[in-house]
């Protein structure tokens, strides 16, 4: 918020049409400053990240004394150190989204298409009200709860399904496992993914899902062809989002999970789960000295990079997807005589972009309309 | 453009949640109230006023809580902050960096933060002070099995995964009278960096250097073991597992069973007691000689605890001070804490509130004497 005002001409040469009034400038100001900010301080983070890691990165790690006992002590250099890390850290999201996704996706499909509206209502409130509990709570949960629950699945995966790497080794007695950890944060990624889903899902065009109904399509046929194609890139964006919040995720998995530093694909073992960045940095950091929190401040900067590559992704795929599906709409209705009640019912859909959760009642839109809507459906 | 909006509130969501886990995961920083105050009668000056700020070993935290409410019952102007969240690490790092008057750490300054101590401290630098003791205690949870008696050996086999069940040949043969199921051992150890950690595989790599061929490490060098985050974490991880063993702080393990170790080569099979603690200090520990005047930086030669009224594994935390204050209200301040911890009281103190050992009579001493060097 330090220069209210240094953009404000600049904008008024766009042609603001009212006058500018001091409290508009203020306003201005405090906005611009604002939006300033946060590049101000991602920037800041990652300076301080490349700051502070950069001595841990060139150190030698065989030989110099700070960095061969302890956490750092035994491996080669800083990429060995990090490696089997960020490994864990992919692995133990990967398995919560596998388990995650397809649950949170199924949610917001009920909340969206199948649920009565009020219980509608209740389940995303409900939802939404599990973002708001702490990490540490699921933590604790996943201790006291999740590990003595999984058990007896852990003892029978083992068993039948041993020979897949995944299901083999020495299977855990105490449950502290990475399928433990990936459980819970499965649970703790469902809300992110669930609500963005949901938002999508509700905005299929009615016309897309009446049209495909009306061709004879079942509801699950009419959801196939309509609402996940529509919603195809949202999803996946939204899955990202929830990759994002399963990469940072420090508590749970530190209280949870018995790691190790190594890379293993087991998820039922004692000594095999592969640790992640953020649970490795919030074990070791009281105890590290000065040379090992600079290294564990370095594997924080490939974290902040793979996160920032992810929640990047995910912003592309959701940016890209939305405008070039209603530019080409757009483009669509443009060529259609402006006055046609077909027109004028489509623009509407286009430009009001709400729909009703549930609707079955048979269309009554002219012919044409659900050719051009059954075409449009395949564009987007 | 609503789809995108939804990205960016999604991603706000995101951000709020990580700043979220972010302040969940720095709790606990603040000081805990001692359990029970004990009104005693040490000699303090009830005048003093002021704060001290200090932090370090979690292991002390409790000690801490109990010396604190003891010291300002009687001091009533006095504030003490001890930050058990930072750990020993954490605490000789603030504390070189000037921001605690003393800091708790259960392992003595290293060569190079003895040299920094210097440039904070004046030439005279840092000192160590043993200000608490307790011992390591393995714990397990067999049911049926109501005494254990282990060697070193053992120990040190059991937690290099060479044993692997509980009806091993090397266990039973220390423990005829008891019935050992064939049960799968599971090693509980620590996943954070700990003090406890360095002193049990400083134990083991002492005692056993054939069969435990890692040097000691504040961080647990074997894979393949349950590791739990915390002291707390491997007792609640023992108790609820079967067929589990771990080492944790005796302090802390609550109503768990704890082995009986053997002391040195002999027939005797000891479980802990404060006494035993203590003796093991007596007989074991030495002063290192680290060129600093009135350091008391101790060295257990783990080897040489063969009375048999001696607990074998026993862990030593200090208090690191600057001979030098800065201010001299702080020095006097911190000065009169500290000589009540290491007072006869202050140990006993400890003793009852956090179930440590006392320190011999003639160490404290000792550290009288090195804080008359304070100034």
């Amino acid at each position: 918020m330090s220069e209210p005002g240094s953009r404000g001409p600049q904008r008024s040469t766009k042609g603001v049409r009212a006058k500018s009034r001091p409290a508009d400038r203020i306003f201005l100001g405090l906005s611009t400053g604002s939006a300033a900010s946060i590049m101000v301080i991602l920037a800041g983070v990652a300076l301080f990240l490349i700051i502070q890691a950069v001595p841990a990165i060139m150190a030698d790690w065989q030989t110099n004394p700070d960095l061969t006992s302890g956490p750092t002590g035994g491996y080669a250099n800083f990429w060995t150190y990090v490696g089997p890390l960020i490994w864990g850290t992919l692995f133990a999201s990967a398995i919560a989204l596998v388990v995650g996704a397809p649950i949170a996706i199924g949610i917001a499909l009920f909340i969206s298409h199948y649920a009565p509206r009020r219980l509608a209502g209740i389940l995303g409130y409900l939802v939404d009200l599990l973002a708001a509990v702490p990490s540490i709570v699921f933590g604790l949960w996943g201790i006291i709860v999740i590990r003595p629950f999984l058990l007896p699945l852990s003892d029978w995966l083992n068993t039948y399904l041993g020979w897949i790497p995944l299901f083999g080794g020495q299977v855990s007695t105490t449950g502290s496992t990475i399928l433990a950890g990936a459980v819970v944060l499965a649970v703790m990624i469902l809300p992110i993914i669930t609500s963005i889903s949901r938002e999508i899902f509700l905005q299929t065009p009615r016309l897309h899902e009446e049209a495909a109904l009306a061709l004879g399509a079942t509801k699950w046929e009419m959801i196939k062809m309509a609402v996940f194609p529509y919603g195809r890139s949202g999803v996946i964006s939204a899955t990202l989002l929830g990759l994002g919040r399963a990469l940072g995720e420090t508590m749970a998995i530190a209280l949870i999970i018995s790691p190790a530093i190594l890379v293993s694909v087991r998820m039922l073992t004692e000594g095999e789960n592969s640790q992640t960045i953020a649970a490795n940095i919030a074990l070791n950091f009281p105890i590290a000295t000065t040379l090992q929190r600079e290294a564990l401040i370095g594997t924080g900067l490939l974290l902040f990079v793979i996160s920032l590559a992810v929640n990047m992704v995910a912003r592309i795929i959701a940016g890209r997807a939305g405008k070039g599906a209603l530019r080409k709409r757009k483009k669509m209705l443009a060529q259609l005589p402006p006055s046609d009640p077909s027109t004028v019912l489509a623009v509407d859909d286009v430009l009001a972009r709400k729909s009703p959760a549930v609707h079955t009642e048979g269309a009554d839109d002219p012919e044409p309309e659900i050719d051009r809507e059954e075409r449009e459906g395949k564009d987007a | 453009m609503k789809l995108k909006n939804v990205a960016a509130v999604g991603s706000l969501a995101l951000v709020t949640a990580l700043a979220l886990s972010a302040c969940a995961s720095g709790s606990g920083s603040s000081e805990t109230p001692a359990a029970s105050a004990t009104p005693t009668t040490a000699a303090v000056d009830s005048t003093l006023t002021g704060t001290i700020t200090a932090g370090g070993s979690s292991a002390q935290a409790n000690a801490q809580a109990a010396w604190t409410s003891a010291f300002t019952a009687q001091a009533k102007g006095v504030t003490i902050n001890y930050d058990k969240s930072q750990g020993s690490g954490g605490g000789v790092t603030n504390w070189l960096a000037g921001s605690y008057d003393f800091a708790g750490s259960d392992s003595p300054l290293k060569e190079d933060q003895a040299a920094t101590a210097q440039t904070l401290c004046g030439p005279g630098g840092g000192i160590n002070l043993p200000i608490y003791l307790d011992g390591v205690a393995v714990i397990y949870n067999l049911p049926g099995v109501k005494e254990l008696n282990l060697s070193s050996a053992t120990i040190a086999k059991i937690f290099s995964l060479q044993i692997t069940t509980w009806n091993d040949p090397a266990i039973a043969a220390e423990n005829p009278d008891a019935t050992l199921p064939a049960t799968q051992i599971t090693t509980v150890t620590r996943s954070d960096g700990s003090g406890t950690t360095t002193n049990f595989t400083n134990y083991l790599s002492q005692t056993q250097p054939s069969i435990w061929t890692n040097p000691p490490s504040n961080a647990w060098p074997i894979a393949g073991s349950s590791a739990q985050q915390g002291g707390s974490g491997v007792v609640n991880t023992v108790k609820a597992g079967e067929g589990t063993i771990g080492y944790a702080d005796h302090s802390a393990i609550g109503e768990l069973s704890s082995a009986n170790i053997q002391v040195g080569t002999g027939t005797d099979f000891v479980p802990f007691s404060a006494e035993g603690a203590s003796n093991a200090f007596t007989e074991a520990a030495a002063t290192v000689d680290t060129g600093v005047e009135g350091d008391l930086a101790q060295k257990i030669d783990y080897t040489k605890i063969t009375d048999a009224d001696a607990y074998p594994i026993p862990l030593i935390s200090y208090a690191i001070l600057c001979t030098t204050f800065p201010d001299e209200a702080q020095s006097t301040l911190t000065k009169a804490y500290i000589s009540f911890i290491a007072s006869e009281v202050g140990q006993e103190v400890a003793a009852k509130n956090a179930g440590s050992a006392p320190i011999p009579a003639d160490m404290l001493s000792q550290i009288a004497t090195s804080l008359e060097l304070v100034k």
